[in-house]
Order: structure tokens, then sequence, then C-alpha cells
């Protein structure tokens, strides 16, 4: 147990400082990967984008739907560093009633990242909600801001105090919707419509919140939060440089994993089965279908807009190709050292030949998913040779790509 | 008898200029049981780490169903079923996928896999559960995953580390008797564990193993001997503290 006279808004600070000496390393080794010069190239790409869309915004442009996209997650997301860990609940729990500087500590912090976050979401919308926006007036729009983040930030510490997962899933998907609501009646509305809109939804939610059975401190909430962002972090340093293999996280995917029980039982697709599991439900599974649905979404706009007659799209669709691949590359790592692999009795070879079948599927899979949304919108607009060249990179990709991952697999094995 | 399992003067550890297992000759037998014994540090995790092909011995031979690893490692593999002393599962597969792959790793026939699954998890009370991610599971319930996946495979050999850590009254009752059932059946069984009680109540032979070398070995009478207790007197448990108390004379 930590001594009665430990400050405890310092104990955060030293374990702040503590997790950034511990990523500091594998920021390094990212900062040599080429990574920043791949993300320079996005933002360079993005930047010309956003330019030619505030130089020319077609009347006809959906400014509320895409405020509502834009904003809404900035608005909404409320993240809380705690660095709680589980041996918290025996050496910090007794003093739980004394916790209020270290959680102040982790809000303050936390909420200013994500304050920021939004507040250059806002500063890039605003200029194109000028020259077409409707609703109300831009000084009226950032006071909407400031409130709906400030109400989300105490709607997030509300679910996370929440007994009950479904509960707590349930409140957060209504403050989302919610926030989305108030978000389009804003855009759309006169302010003082907008504000009376605004109350209700806060009063609706307040009641909501009073109603479930809450936590006094929900210490486990938090630690599996932390655990969840320490994941993400060593998932992404792990693009670059072998890390720790933290716990994954795992969801039930059921519009994914119907697939597995139509995997034949057979002694030769042991591997097609696990890492297919592997894939449609551990956290490399979520990640690749979030960068399945912004790249549908990017490819799409950018193929409506069909700048340099289609061949930004054809560029935006390689990045998204690669960063799709990339993550995707992360599923050969998964069972590097699990015991099974070496136990059950099926010959290496065959395991990798398996894990080869397992990741090209899903390669061609997201290649196609993702090229439908940049080709089709091209081709109604009778713009051919962008979406053909794009089609054929792709299958040139997956001609190739089993090789090097052949190839990456056994260095891997080597380096064992 | 059919020799399952031999180990000649294996020597073995992490490091070679540290081994941890001292000159190690043993051997099971189909249809028989042994209990490997010993205190913490003693050597028996170290020992199955061999035997399951995770580290090189530095001296000696392993051969599983008549060969060593090197020789064929497919037919090695498929001839022993591991149970771990930490259940070691998928978090992203849940109980009945556990058995599914399972069944698919050690070839089950897929007839004999749905019967023998359903069998399994009745037996094991885990039929509420078959549809839960390891994560979800007690640690009782992990191991009884690993102990159903293992039964599955009805391979020749068992290892199985501290089977009882974890388990609740019915899932050790049902594991003795399954173990007597597999044996019956002409299976060999290496089962390591600290409660001397049922190791001694449920083996044929005992290996007890004291700073990484074999203290004594045979049935209850020759442990007893080499404890330096009179034939007859004593417990499995008497002769055990004796010898790894350095009170054997």
């Amino acid at each position: 147990m930590l001594p009665a006279n430990y400050d405890l808004a310092a104990l955060w600070r030293g374990r702040a400082k503590d997790f950034r000496n511990e990523i500091k390393p594998y920021i390094r080794y990212m900062a040599m990967s080429g990574f920043p010069s791949f993300l320079s190239l996005i933002f360079i790409a993005s930047a010309i984008g956003y330019f030619t869309l505030l130089r020319d915004v077609p009347p006809d442009f959906p400014i509320v739907l895409i405020g509502v996209l834009v904003l809404m997650p900035v608005l909404c997301w409320s993240p809380m560093r705690t660095y709680l860990a589980g041996a918290d609940v025996v050496y910090l729990m007794p003093r739980e009633y004394e916790m209020g500087p270290y959680l102040r500590s982790s809000f303050q912090r936390t909420t200013v990242k994500s304050v920021l976050l939004a507040a250059v979401v806002m500063l890039l919308y605003m200029p194109i909600y000028r020259q077409v926006g409707t609703g109300s007036g831009i000084e009226w729009l950032v006071f909407a801001a400031i409130v709906i983040k400030g109400a989300n930030a105490a709607g997030g510490w509300q679910e996370r105090k929440l007994a009950w997962n479904n509960m707590r899933l349930l409140l957060r998907s209504v403050r989302w919707l919610l926030t989305g609501l108030t978000l389009a009646v804003w855009l759309t509305s006169a302010p003082w419509q907008a504000m009376l809109f605004t109350l209700l939804c806060a009063g609706l939610a307040t009641l909501c919140y009073r109603l479930p059975q809450r936590h006094r401190f929900p210490w486990e909430r938090l630690i599996a939060e932390e655990t969840v962002t320490r994941r993400r972090y060593y998932a992404f340093f792990g693009l670059f440089i072998d890390v720790p293999v933290l716990p994954s996280s795992i969801r039930r995917r059921a519009y994914l994993s119907w697939i597995l029980p139509r995997i034949p039982f057979a002694h030769r697709y042991t591997f097609n089965y696990l890492f297919s599991a592997t894939l449609f439900r551990s956290e490399i599974g979520g990640i690749l279908i979030r960068i399945l649905m912004l790249g549908a979404l990017v490819n799409y706009m950018v193929a409506d807009a069909a700048s340099l007659l289609g061949w930004v799209t054809a560029f935006v669709y390689g990045l998204f190709g690669i960063v799709f691949s990339l993550q995707l590359g992360g599923l050969r790592s998964v069972h590097r050292y699990s015991v099974w692999k070496h136990v059950y009795p099926l010959p290496d070879d065959k395991q990798t030949e398996q894990l080869i079948q397992v990741d090209r599927l899903a390669l061609a899979a997201g290649l196609l998913l993702l090229w439908v949304p940049a080709a089709v919108p091209l081709l109604l607009k009778g713009i051919i040779a962008p979406p053909v060249v794009m089609l054929v990179g792709a299958l040139a990709y997956l001609a190739i790509r089993p090789m090097r991952l052949r190839r990456k697999i056994k260095s891997d094995a080597d380096e064992d | 008898m059919e020799t399952i399992l031999s180990v000649k003067q294996l020597t073995g550890g992490y490091s070679p200029r540290r081994p941890v297992l001292h000159d190690l000759n043993f051997e099971l037998k189909a249809g028989e049981m042994v209990g490997l014994i010993g205190l913490n540090g003693a050597g028996k995790s170290t020992t199955i780490k061999h035997i399951l092909g995770l580290m090189n011995p530095h001296q000696g031979q392993i051969k599983v169903a008549g060969v060593t690893l090197n020789e064929s490692p497919q037919q090695y593999r498929s001839a022993f079923a591991y149970v771990p002393e930490t259940p070691v599962l998928f978090d992203e597969m849940t109980v009945e996928e556990h058995l599914r792959l399972s069944g698919m790793a050690y070839n089950v026939p897929s007839g004999d896999y749905e019967e023998q699954a359903s069998k399994l998890l009745e037996q094991y009370q885990m039929v509420p559960k078959r549809k839960a991610f390891s994560s979800h599971l007690s640690k009782g319930m992990k191991q009884k995953v690993m102990i159903m996946s293992a039964l599955l495979a009805s391979p020749p050999l068992y290892i199985i580390d501290e089977p009882f850590l974890g388990l609740d009254p019915l899932g050790i009752r049902s594991l003795l008797d399954q173990l007597v059932e597999v044996k019956r059946g002409g299976a060999a069984i290496l089962m390591s564990s600290h409660i001397l009680s049922t190791v001694e109540a449920y083996c044929d032979r005992y290996i007890v193993m004291h700073q990484g070398r074999i203290a004594a070995q045979g049935d209850l009478e020759d442990v007893r001997r080499a404890a330096g207790l009179d034939a007859g007197s004593g417990t499995l448990e008497d002769a055990f503290y004796k010898l790894v108390s350095g009170g054997a004379s």
C-alpha cells in the first residue's frame, strides 16, 4: 500500500512520465521507418484536396451531413488516460477517497488533447460552412461546440461509472445519437431553436444517466480502458518494431465470424481457422474495418470530385491500400510465440501457407472494398483509365504479396 | 507393452552452461499413468518442455511413439496432447471453437468430433459456456477447455502439468475418471502434480524429481525404498518428504 502522505497527483504525473519514457524508443523506430514521410504525403494530398474544395465549393455540397460526420466523432470522443493498472486494486484502492486529484490530473490532460483535436476539425470545417452553410452563425457554432464537448466529457465520465456493460454501450450510443442530432439542428436552424433542442437533449441525457446502477469509483472500467489504450499504442508501434505482446482486445463481430463454421473441418485448414478467428475478432480486425470505412468514404468523396481526371483518386486508393496491407501484415506476429504453434502436429511450412491464404483473401477483399467506392463514381462519369490502373495495381500487389510475406515470416523465424 | 515415451540421459536447461536437468532416464509404457512429482523448481516443467520439443536437450534423446522430433516432427507431435500448468487459450476463440481447432489439428474424423465434443461439454458442465470467449472464463473453466481439447485428440500419450489447479471438485472427478478410461484404452499419461494423495491413488508409477535429478522412480515400494522407509510403511507423501528434505538414509 502507498504511504498515507503520498501525493496522488504526483503519482499520476510520475506514471505519465514513465509511459512517455517507455514509448520513446518506439517513437524513434517509427520516425526512422519512413512513416513520417508517408504521413507527409497524406497531409499534402489532403491539403491539395481541401484547398481545391475551398476554392470552389459546389452549391450542392452536403455541408450538414459532412458537418455531422466530421464533428460528431471529435466532439463525442472523451478519452481518459488514468495509467491505472490491475495492481492498483490492491495498492491504490485503500485510498479511493483521496483519488480526486489523481482523476483531475487525468481528466484535465486528456480533455485538453481532445479539445485541441476538435478545435482543429472546427477550424477546417468553418471556412466551408461559411460559404454554403445556412444554419446558425459561426460564433454560435463555436459556442455550441464548446457546450457539446463539455456535455460529452461529463457524459463519458458518467458512462464509466455505470455498473452494467450493456447499459454503458446503450447510453454511449444515445450520447452519440443526441450529439449528431444536436449538431444537425445547429447546422440547419436558427440559434434559439437549436439552443432549445440542445437543452431538451441535455435534459434527456441527464435523466438517462440517473436511472441505472452506478459504481462510486469505476476501478475495473478505468483499468480496462487504460489497458485498451496501451494496447493500441503497442499495436501501432508493432508495425515498425517488435514490441511487448499485450493481451488482445476481442469483439465477437458476428457479421464476420459467421464465416468461421464454414471453414471445412479438416487438418489442412487448422491454421486457416485460427488466423481467420484472429483476423475477425482481434484488434487488427477492428483497425482494418475502420481503415476500410474511412478509406471508402474518402475514396468516394475524392472520386466524386474527379480531380485531375480521377488520378487523385488513384493516388488516394493506393495510400489506403498500403495502410490496409501494412496493418494486415500484423497478423503474422499474433501467434508467433504461441506454444500451440509448436505443439500442434502441423509442419511449419503448412502453417505459413495457411496464414498466407488468409492474408491473401483478406487483402483481396479489402482492396476490392476500397476499389468499388473509388472506381464506380469515376466509371459513371465515363473516366476509365484510373479505375483500370487501380485494379491492375491491386492485382499485381496481390500476386507478389505472398512471396514478400513468406520472406518476412522466414526472417522472423530466423530471428527467433 | 509398447513404449510410448522414452527419455534417455537427458541433460538440458535454458543455458548450455547451466543445465537444469541432469541425466534423466525414464520410460512410459502404453496403458500406464506416471506421476511426476517434485518441489517447485525441481525441473518438472522443464522436463515437460523438453518432451514437448519447446526446448532442445543439451544431451540425450527423447522419443515419442518411437521417433525423435527431428526424425518425424509430424508423427512426434501427433502422438501427444498437452495440458499446460497455466491454461493457454486463444482469446479470440470460444470454448467450442477451441475444441474444433483441436479436432482439426489432431485430425479427428468429423463424425467422431461432433459426438466427442458434445460428450465432453456435458461431462465438464460446459454446455452453457460453449459460446463464451476464453477471456470470459474463470481459471478453472479455462483449465477444463485445455483438458477437453487434450481428451478430444485421443493421442497415445497425455502430458498433463498440474491439472487440478483451479478445477472444481466435479471437474477433478471427471478428469480422474477420464484419465482412468483413456489409460484402460491403452494411452500413457505423464502427470505432474503436487496433490500427492491423488497421485498415489491413481498413478501406477512415480518419478520423484529433486534439484533437476531423478531422486527415485518406480512403484510405491521402490520410492519407499529409495527414501529409506520400511517396506509397506508410509505414504507417497512420507517418502517424498524424506527424499526432498534430505532425510533419506
